[in-house]
């Protein structure tokens, strides 16, 4: 399947994430998975709830480990979190003593990169995600979609291979969701960003993937994947995006 | 100032004053009715405080208040000083690092319901009469509310903010710096209100035992003279001195935790 021009960045190997729990026995929530990701693809995780998507993003992000198996981006082994992968969380996660644009330099700030520089670099990505004007706004002040666009800014001031998203949308409103997706989509492209996304939710998954990879609680190996042969921006009402989404939803079941 | 803000602070002073204001009016009663023996009239202490400050008499306390203000000031502040600077560095080690903290958190917990009154003896021992053994008792009566607030700062940080901290590539002491102290600063301001009230206390006591001179010595020794005006005046001293350096604690941590102030249930 893979051609040379398809550069792989993240490679997920037979992993196995098994939990202890209080009574002393076990809990497999992850048996055997492999992933692969490849350059300025969006791949969408999509799951219900304790199927283990949060645990395989974790220990992609090296928050986690796999209690057996390898993990891989750009062809480093993960071992521990680091700036080659910029998490977005879901509750954002942003410091609240620190204005806009000082959150978005952070990363460039602990790297050791230089005043003048890394704020040029913050205002660039603040731009990239229509937030030029708030450079000096509290993000306390910022509503749930721009606290979550200075997230993204930041995520991708690091100059990551790799932008991992958990339930990044989640809590907003259905309105500013939307937005959002498109929003995603433009700031993919204009970055060249590789993206894996994690949902529970059809709309977002067929919205935003290039491909949806279907995790259901319980399955081993290699879980069942929908290509999304759809142009972007996506029109969630015609035929075609429901057709992939009754595929998704089928996969599930 | 805006006209609403400087409103809000004549009406936070009026407030403030109405108690004060009542505390007067029941001691004059009670030196005027003879509900209290001895007590000295309000207006006699307020003329016994001016002339211990401004007074070139030849009375034995005129004019050394500013000596002894000078002297417990300075027993305050660098006792202080130590405080917070121990407290909050090893408070930030102690509850980042949990082998840290369980190493000493036993040993704080013992040494901390010891009275300070208690040290009083062993200090004379370790320090004789003077200024490094009055900073000792303060900082070491103040260490502990600003060491526990601390580590309970640290360890209510959101896990989230470290998981940030992490994956933007921080070292360790930069995750301590950037995130796990300015996260814990609220608790961690609490600690130093409540030690900067204690060390006034300390000092006093510091100065009852170790030292001959400052606030709480002048106290100690108009009561073996039987100046109540004096003891009263310095109390008054001693009381307004810790209402200040509060208010200067609350200053900074108001600079300080603009965004906490901001996000909190009085913020506008």
């Amino acid at each position: 399947m893979l051609t040379e021009t398809e550069e792989t960045v993240v490679s997920v190997r037979d992993v196995n994430r098994t939990f202890s729990t209080d009574e002393g026995a076990s809990n497999t929530v992850l048996d055997g998975v492999n992933l692969e990701v490849r350059k300025n693809e969006c791949v969408v995780i999509i799951g219900p709830s304790g199927c283990g998507k949060s645990t395989l993003l974790n220990i992609i992000a090296g928050f986690d480990r796999p209690t057996s198996g390898s993990v891989t981006v750009g062809g480093k082994a993960v071992t521990s979190p680091g700036p080659d992968r910029a998490v977005v969380f879901q509750d954002y996660a942003l410091l609240p003593w620190l204005n806009t644009i000082d959150n978005v330099a952070l990363g460039l700030k602990l790297a050791g990169v230089p005043a003048k520089e890394r704020l040029e670099q913050a205002k660039h990505y603040l731009e990239i995600v229509g937030l030029g004007h708030a450079e000096k706004r509290p993000v306390y002040r910022l509503s749930g979609g721009m606290q979550q666009r200075v997230s993204i800014a930041r995520a991708l001031a690091i100059k990551p291979k790799l932008l991992l998203m958990d339930e990044p949308f989640g809590a907003l409103d259905a309105i500013q969701r939307a937005v959002m997706h498109q929003e995603l989509t433009r700031i993919r492209k204009e970055t060249e960003s590789t993206v894996l996304f994690i949902t529970h939710s059809l709309d977002e998954a067929v919205n935003l993937g290039d491909r949806v990879i279907a995790l259901s609680t319980g399955i081993s190996g290699n879980p069942p994947e929908v290509r999304v042969p759809l142009d972007y921006p996506r029109d969630p009402l015609s035929p075609e995006f429901v057709e992939v989404q009754r595929e998704v939803k089928r996969l599930l079941s | 100032m805006s006209s609403r803000k400087a409103s809000g602070l004549a009406r936070s002073v009026g407030l403030g004053l109405v108690l004060p204001a009542v505390v007067v009016v029941l001691w004059w009663c009670a030196t005027n009715f003879n509900w209290v023996v001895r007590l000295p009239y309000p207006q006699q202490v307020i003329e016994t405080l001016w002339n211990w400050i401004f007074g070139t008499g030849p009375g034995p306390y005129d004019g050394t208040w500013l000596d002894a203000f000078l002297s417990s000031g300075a027993r305050v502040l660098v006792g202080f000083i130590v405080a917070a600077v121990l407290g909050v560095g090893l408070g930030v080690l102690a509850g980042y690092f949990r082998t840290f903290g369980e190493m000493v958190d036993p040993l704080v917990q013992i040494l901390r319901p010891i009275p300070s009154t208690a040290w009083v003896p062993l200090t004379l021992v370790f320090f004789g009469f003077g200024f490094e053994g009055a900073v000792f008792l303060i900082a070491l009566g103040t260490f502990f509310p600003i060491f526990v607030n601390t580590i309970e700062g640290v360890r209510g940080v959101k896990a989230s903010l470290l998981r940030v901290g992490r994956m933007l590539g921080g070292r360790t002491d930069q995750l301590l710096m950037s995130f796990v102290l300015p996260s814990a600063l609220p608790n961690i301001f609490t600690g130093l209100r409540l030690g900067v009230g204690l060390s006034w206390v300390l000092v006093v006591v510091a100065e009852m035992g170790n030292v001959r001179n400052g606030l709480g010595y002048t106290l100690h020794d108009a009561y073996s003279m039987g100046r109540y005006d004096v003891i009263i005046a310095s109390m008054i001293s001693l009381g307004v001195l810790g209402f200040v350096t509060d208010r200067l604690v609350v200053l900074v941590q108001n600079m300080t935790l603009k965004w906490h102030r901001e996000m909190s249930i009085h913020a506008d």
